[in-house]
């Protein structure tokens, strides 16, 4: 692929990309959220249509209008998202759609016969008559995979392929990458974990921002490097003034805190403690643990062990309402489904957070006087521009939409704060604004967990940086000026903390 | 002698059972495959409705049962087809396309009727379809009546529900069928078209349910009138899912809600005071039941209702 | 531009659906200006006229508030008809066990048992859905079976009139009847009531906190979960409110119009609620309006029939015609669009 641009809404998802894969090859797309590298893949495999640039396939200029036409040339591709359907057979799934010798009157039994040979010739135990639905996430997978190896894919491009694997089972996925390589199949990992991408891969191309920054081979670099190209920058500074931070006091404290999905630790135990007056920024790609972080403290997901405490007193066990009551305040990360209801207008937007109030409700009858009023003085406040306080909030643009939410969450100083991705989307000013406001709560003794995956923003405002990875905490360490980049890099990557480093390391 | 009057009342029990039952069972079995696919048709009234009012039509205007029976079908599948281009194109809420067909059909087949015949006392009368005994294996005592000295609708059922259940279970086109309705987008990304397979699962729709409302005219009764169907719709809504939207199970079920009917009858008629009602009462309860028993395993496609929209991301 | 082509595409709606009448009176060979002319004169010509269509409306306005109230919370409610019977059951059984209670209490009475009633009835489909993500739709299909056949079980039994041979409860005790609001007309209290209920709902849905919350489950359950809403508490609270609406309209059939509870007295007025409810887009006064229209078409179409000849049924397929064209209607208004979007380029 060379030169490849791809543009939405105007702004460059992919700028002038290249990136070259030789038969037999496992090559690796390394980059943060946001880079591309996705948006690459779709292209090459016919989902998006490029703006720009060429693509050529065994010495052929290629141009797939669906990925229908991609698998017929013999390029396969694992999503994020499985396209299975649980209630068939392994061996239906694969064969979906394809029109087998003696359709529609299919032999099963040589087609499982086939499967079956396939399946353990990657040395993988399972039944091509199991039924998807008994499967793990992982043997999901493999029947993804299995399902291109079917339709003779001579190049795989997997997605994000360990996101939902045990160590073991990344190991076995390894093993049947050698496999593969072997045979004279090329494979590219989409990924952001570097120490899988040194284990298994021959060459790197790094994309940072929609623009290439480098391809290496894997055997002539290393971590400290990759995780230089893949965040390294001069990270602009914001004048934080140091905040008396009371260190007896607790605003929000985790206690070996675990979440489960389906039997499986999502995350944790983790355990973190965020003083009254402090900003604690969790850094990480999204993706290892940060919603479930944020669900459990404010209370949509049960956590499975451990605890959540609220100025001192236990909530784990609280419903959401009552940690709103104790002071909690939560920006979301996606407003238009978490935040906000779109049809409604602001008043009831604001309203959202106030009805259990007594100032605005009153033996179950709404105020609305007092709803608007506050509306009004929230508009006045945060500089949110505003049709008008009866017009649907779809209507006002994504910065005014997130000054809604932050007017409304932050409205009462609440003691605790979970800002969640909270300039995602925004403009500059917007952007600014948002900060701006989050220390200045600071400022008052509010204790804010700031979870970002941007690192601008987790430099600019944070006390103390917290690097999430697999739903662990790798590391925490002290925002003071002296934070090497790399090695943060480095833990966001995957790397596990070393003793030595020039940062400090606070627990 | 008491014997023989058992075994023959037992006998006339069990044939008109299950000659009620055809109409529900075809019904059924045209409403699986849409739900299948994904598309809920409440609307299965308006089908059977309609195919009972034109095959009657046409019957009666050409004296031609066979005929008959096709412009039944037709009328089916025209009602069909206006629920598949609201759910498949238009992708409108199902149900309420379904309960607003009922509506409209119930109506239109009312008003033109009372065109045609105007307002007699008497009602017109159509050709029926002769009962055509099987040779030999209709004289099997009992079992030889009830099952094969029928007419060609319930031989044409037998035949259709085998067809049908190795159509879904041991074809390739049932599994399409399938996934479409279970995860349309992996079908989508799989290569098969979501869009044609569910317009002609609803025309299958059609197809059987007109043919189910052509058996009640043709078949069963030998005339119309206003809303003959009297929500026998929303009862084969019930069998598909008392049988699993299996073409056998469906045909058991239909049979279960079919001598709950012919019970009632012999009961009115024999004048035991039990009210009828429990009996009729009974398939309902049954469904409400297995919906409860049967959370938690996969009990319908889980696109059902859903249009399918194929996003842009 | 926008709402010009809204406008224009219930014009032309309006439009297909008088085109539609035409074709359909002449088809009988009615006279077309004849029949149109019968048409508003059954509704407006007499006062007996208009009062039947206020009577006809009660039980559409009840109903349908309730089912609106349901879809507004995401509870399809199907099952108003079974709500609609167990309103009628809890009336005429409440009147049976306290017969000689004043009209004062006995019609406040009446009223409660039935809200009660139906909202218990469409409580289970509701518990269901919430706790177990059973499709209410089905079910509620199936519990209106299961009503009508309760109501007939009762009506030979328990609730039967012992000097009647047919199947049907005696007539209800004075105090438990609706005073008639216009004599000579049928035009009963439940007229009345279902404005109020009218203006209950809307207070409910608006003005309260309750409501509120109910209206935001229906619009984001994610974002309502988020802050704090008990999202299936809520569910199930809607449904309760939906039959019970549902239920007085039983009772209003009863005690208004029929005086005794027996079979069959709901002619699918549950049914109808709904695509009241929906051309009322859930909203009480719409849903008044919508109730009022299509009591009108019935109206109407009668008097239509009388004079000019149209067969009655001429109504249902108004009616369903007009409900499937505004279901196409976005449909047909991208169709435009994008005509007009490729004459542009």
């Amino acid at each position: 692929m060379k030169d490849i641009d791809k543009y939405f809404f105007g702004k460059a998802a992919n700028d002038k990309v290249s990136l070259e894969v030789k038969p037999g090859e496992i090559h690796a797309l390394l980059g943060e959220n946001g880079a591309g590298k996705t948006t690459l893949m779709n292209i090459l495999y016919g989902i998006y249509q490029r703006d720009g640039g060429r693509i050529t396939w065994k010495g052929e200029e290629i141009h797939f209008g669906s990925p229908r036409e991609a698998i017929d040339n013999r390029i396969g591709m694992v999503h994020q998202h499985f396209m299975l359907v649980p209630t068939l057979t392994v061996s239906q799934n694969i064969t979906l759609g394809l029109k087998s010798e003696g359709h529609p009157f299919p032999n099963r039994r040589s087609i499982d016969e086939k499967i079956r040979e396939l399946l353990s010739a990657y040395n993988v135990h399972i039944s091509p008559t199991d039924k998807v639905s008994s499967l793990s996430v992982g043997g999901e997978q493999w029947v993804e995979i299995i399902k291109l190896l079917y339709r003779n894919a001579e190049l795989l491009i997997l997605d994000e392929p360990t996101a939902v694997l045990t160590p073991q089972e990344t190991e076995r996925l390894f093993r049947v990458l050698e496999k593969l390589r072997q045979e004279g199949h090329s494979v590219i990992i989409i990924t952001h974990r570097i120490p899988e991408v040194l284990e298994i891969t021959d060459r790197v191309t790094i994309l940072r921002d929609g623009r290439n920054v480098a391809t290496v081979h894997t055997s002539e670099t290393d971590s400290v490097e990759l995780s230089h190209y893949m965040i390294g920058r001069e990270l602009k500074t914001i004048s934080r003034t140091p905040n008396t931070v009371s260190p007896q006091e607790e605003g929000l404290g985790l206690d070996e805190l675990t979440v489960e999905e389906n039997g499986r630790s999502v995350l944790g135990p983790l355990s973190l403690s965020v003083r009254k007056g402090e900003m604690i920024g969790i850094a990480g790609v999204d993706g290892n643990g940060q919603k479930y972080l944020a669900e459990a403290v404010l209370g949509v997901r049960d956590c499975s062990a451990g605890k959540v405490r609220l100025l001192g007193g236990d909530v784990s066990s609280a419903s959401i309402q009552k940690r709103k009551d104790m002071g909690l305040g939560y920006i979301a990360e996606d407003r238009q489904n978490d935040a906000l209801i779109m049809d409604m207008d602001m008043r009831e937007n604001v309203l959202l957070r106030m009805y259990s109030k007594r100032e605005y409700v009153k033996t179950g009858f709404i105020k609305y006087a007092n709803v608007d009023e506050t509306a009004k003085e929230m508009i006045e406040t945060y500089n949110i521009k505003t049709a008008g306080l009866g017009k649907p909030v779809r209507y006002l643009s994504g910065g005014n939409q997130q000054k809604l939410i932050l007017a409304r969450e932050l409205a009462g100083s609440p003691p605790v704060i979970i800002a969640f991705h909270p300039t995602r989307g925004l403009d500059i000013g917007a952007t600014e604004f948002v900060r701006q406001k989050l220390l200045e709560r600071r400022a008052s003794g509010s204790s804010i967990l700031l979870i970002s995956s941007d690192l601008d923003e987790i430099f600019a405002l944070s006390d103390r940086i917290a690097v999430l990875f697999h739903g662990k905490i790798m590391a925490v360490l002290e925002n003071d000026g002296n934070v090497d980049v790399n090695y943060l890099g480095r833990l966001m990557a995957g790397e596990s903390a070393e003793s030595g480093s020039n940062s400090r390391r606070v627990e | 002698m008491i014997e023989t009057g058992l075994i023959a009342a037992l006998t006339a029990f069990l044939s008109a059972t299950l000659r009620m039952a055809m109409p529900l069972t075809l019904a059924g079995l045209g409403e699986t495959f849409s739900e299948k696919s994904g598309i809920l048709n409440i609307g299965l009234e308006a089908i059977m409705l309609s195919g009972a009012f034109f095959s009657f039509i046409i019957a009666f205007m050409t004296q031609s049962v066979l005929l008959g029976v096709c412009a039944g079908i037709a009328g089916g599948i025209a009602v069909s087809s206006i629920h598949a281009y609201l759910s498949i194109h238009c992708k409108v809420n199902q149900t309420i396309a379904g309960l607003a067909l009922n509506f409209l059909i119930i109506g239109l087949t009312s008003f033109l009727f009372l065109i045609v015949f105007g307002k007699s006392t008497t009602l017109p009368e159509c050709p029926v379809t002769p009962k055509i005994p099987i040779p030999l294996l209709s004289q099997i005592p009992i079992v030889g009546t009830v099952l094969f000295n029928q007419d060609l609708f319930v031989y044409f059922t037998f035949i259709a529900i085998f067809l049908a259940w190795f159509f879904i279970h041991r074809t390739e086109w049932g599994v399409s069928l399938h996934a479409v309705g279970e995860n349309p987008k992996a079908a989508d990304s799989a290569g098969l078209n979501v869009f044609r397979i569910r317009y002609l699962s609803t025309i299958a729709n059609g197809f059987f349910g007109g043919l189910a409302g052509s058996y009640l005219t043709l078949g069963l009764l030998g005339f119309f009138m206003e809303n003959i169907t009297s929500g026998k719709g929303y009862i084969a809504l019930v069998v598909v899912i008392l049988g699993r939207r299996n073409p056998p199970g469906i045909l058991l079920a239909a049979l279960v809600v079919g001598a709950a009917e012919a019970l009632q009858f012999r009961m009115q008629t024999a004048g035991i005071p039990v009210p009828s009602q429990l009996f009729t009462m009974f398939p309902y309860v049954i469904t409400v039941l297995v919906l409860f028993l049967a959370v938690g395993k996969s009990r319908e496609p889980s696109a059902l209702g859903i249009p399918y929209i194929r996003s842009k991301r | 531009m926008e709402r010009l082509k809204a406008a224009l595409s219930y014009i032309l709606i309006i439009v297909i659906i008088l085109s539609l009448a035409v074709v359909l009176i002449l088809s009988v060979g009615s006279d077309v200006p004849k029949s149109f002319m019968s048409f508003f004169r059954g509704i407006f010509g007499s006062l007996y006229g208009f009062s039947e269509v206020l009577v006809r409306a009660t039980p559409l306005i009840l109903a349908g508030l309730g089912v609106s109230i349901g879809f507004r919370t995401g509870f399809i409610n199907i099952g108003a008809e079974g709500q609609i019977y167990w309103g009628a059951i809890a009336v005429t059984t409440t009147a049976y066990l306290f017969p000689g209670l004043p009209a004062l209490i006995a019609i406040p009475l009446g009223i409660v048992a039935g809200f009660v009633a139906g909202g218990i009835w469409a409580l289970i489909p509701g518990y269901l859905k919430a706790r177990f993500g059973i499709s209410e739709v089905i079910n509620t299909i199936m519990f209106n079976y299961i009503a009508i056949n309760i109501l007939g079980i009762l009506v030979r039994t328990v609730l039967k009139d012992p000097e009647y041979p047919l199947p049907m409860s005696s007539k209800l005790p004075e105090g438990f009847i609706f005073p008639l609001l216009m004599y000579p007309t049928r035009l009963h209290l439940g007229f009345l009531i279902a404005l109020i209920a009218m203006v209950l709902v809307y207070v409910l849905m608006w003005k309260s906190s309750p409501g509120y919350k109910l209206r935001v489950v229906g619009l984001n359950q994610r974002a309502s979960l988020c802050s704090g809403i008990p999202v299936k508490k809520y569910i199930v609270f809607s449904s309760l409110l939906s039959g019970g609406f549902a239920g007085i309209a039983g009772v209003g059939e009863i005690a208004g119009i029929h005086y005794k509870l027996l079979e069959g007295f709901s002619p699918g007025f549950g049914y109808v609620a709904i695509i009241v409810a929906l051309l009322g887009k859930n909203n009480p006064f719409g849903v008044t309006a919508a109730g009022l229209g299509i009591a009108a078409l019935q109206v109407g179409s009668l008097s239509m029939q009388r004079q000019a000849g149209v067969p009655a049924s001429i109504s249902w397929i108004i009616m369903g015609s007009i409900v499937l064209l505004i279901l196409a209607r976005s449909t047909l208004l991208t169709f435009f669009a994008e005509k007009e979007k490729e004459e542009k380029v």
